[in-house]
């Protein structure tokens, strides 16, 4: 994900980006994914009505982040405890990627049959 | 699902032989991220409910790395048949659960750069190159066990994946004890027969 760095917080984006951006949305209750909202203690930290800072965020939502603000680039992602939890609920996670023709393909178009998810590479 | 950021080294492997199988193309290694493959070739068997009855294990397609990988490629080919015709498993959900190694916010941050450099290469602007270069290396600080991360940066930095750099990678790997990832449940391996 990119984006523009702001005056606030470590590394800003508007809010009106964040749910295009992250899938999440900041509501009175908290942030919010769906039917899951966490609080946020530290509403200021979070945000300055304007913009939201994508570090206090990803504490917020127990995500890992990484940014380079001098290239304008963040990424968010699962923490350890996080992927420890899913991987170990057996639960097997859905993804869309694209195939080698660019038409994207979801693991679930497969689901109710065995599938086999072979990970390989030209290296 | 091929671990790659260059799509055309992906379609040339994938075009040799029509293929009943979609091939997927993981740039940003999200899947290997959500579940745990630290190396290629690996899989996952997935049920019809849903449920992981495999873990991430390396699945040679023959032997030519056997005296490497210690995984014997018909042992694992005849584990499949048993599955896919029979519905025999051999392991039990905690048996998957044991096999499974969940891994360190280092390596979920290495990922998180190695993205970055992605990102960053494909946005090509000026310095982007040089940006990328640096979130690859710091990618390899966090994680320098991880081969989808030492090994499959190669190609990015011009380096051969099968050259010296990767035989000093794997001599580090093993003499420290081969960290980060099992090679085979230990059911897939016949004994030696040297």
């Amino acid at each position: 994900m990119a984006t523009s760095s702001r005056e606030f917080g470590e590394f800003a984006i508007l809010v009106s980006d964040l749910e295009g951006a992250t899938g999440w949305v900041l509501k009175p209750e908290g942030l919010c994914k769906g039917d899951i909202c966490y609080p946020v203690r530290n509403a200021g930290e979070l945000s300055d009505g304007v913009n939201i800072d994508l570090a206090s965020f990803a504490k917020f939502t127990n995500q890992s982040i990484v940014f380079d603000r001098g290239y304008e680039v963040v990424a968010l992602g699962d923490s350890a405890p996080t992927r420890a939890e899913s991987m170990s609920s057996l639960d097997a996670p859905d993804f869309m990627l694209p195939d080698i023709y660019g038409k994207q393909v979801s693991f679930s178009d497969f689901n109710r049959r065995k599938r086999l998810l072979l990970a390989w590479s030209s290296w | 699902m091929a671990l790659d950021a260059d799509v055309k080294a992906v379609i040339e492997w994938a075009t040799k032989e029509a293929l009943t199988f979609p091939v997927l193309i993981d740039k940003f290694h999200i899947v290997a991220d959500l579940y745990g493959f630290v190396n290629v070739p690996a899989a996952i068997w997935v049920d019809e409910n849903n449920k992981i009855v495999r873990p991430a294990d390396g699945t040679p397609g023959s032997d030519l790395f056997r005296s490497f990988s210690h995984v014997d490629s018909e042992v694992h080919h005849n584990l499949l048949r048993s599955w896919v015709h029979n519905n025999v498993l051999d392991l039990n959900d905690s048996q998957v659960r044991d096999f499974q190694l969940p891994p360190s916010q280092e390596l979920q941050d290495a990922r998180l750069h190695r993205r970055i450099a992605i990102a960053l290469r494909e946005r090509g602007g000026v310095g982007d190159e040089i940006g990328s270069r640096k979130h690859l290396a710091r990618a390899e600080e966090l994680a320098p066990f991880d081969w989808t991360i030492r090994r499959g940066n190669m190609p990015l930095v011009g380096v051969d994946p099968f050259g010296d750099e990767f035989f000093k990678f794997v001599d580090g790997w093993s003499r420290a004890g081969r960290p980060g990832y099992r090679l085979g449940t230990g059911r897939e391996t016949k004994p030696e027969t040297i």
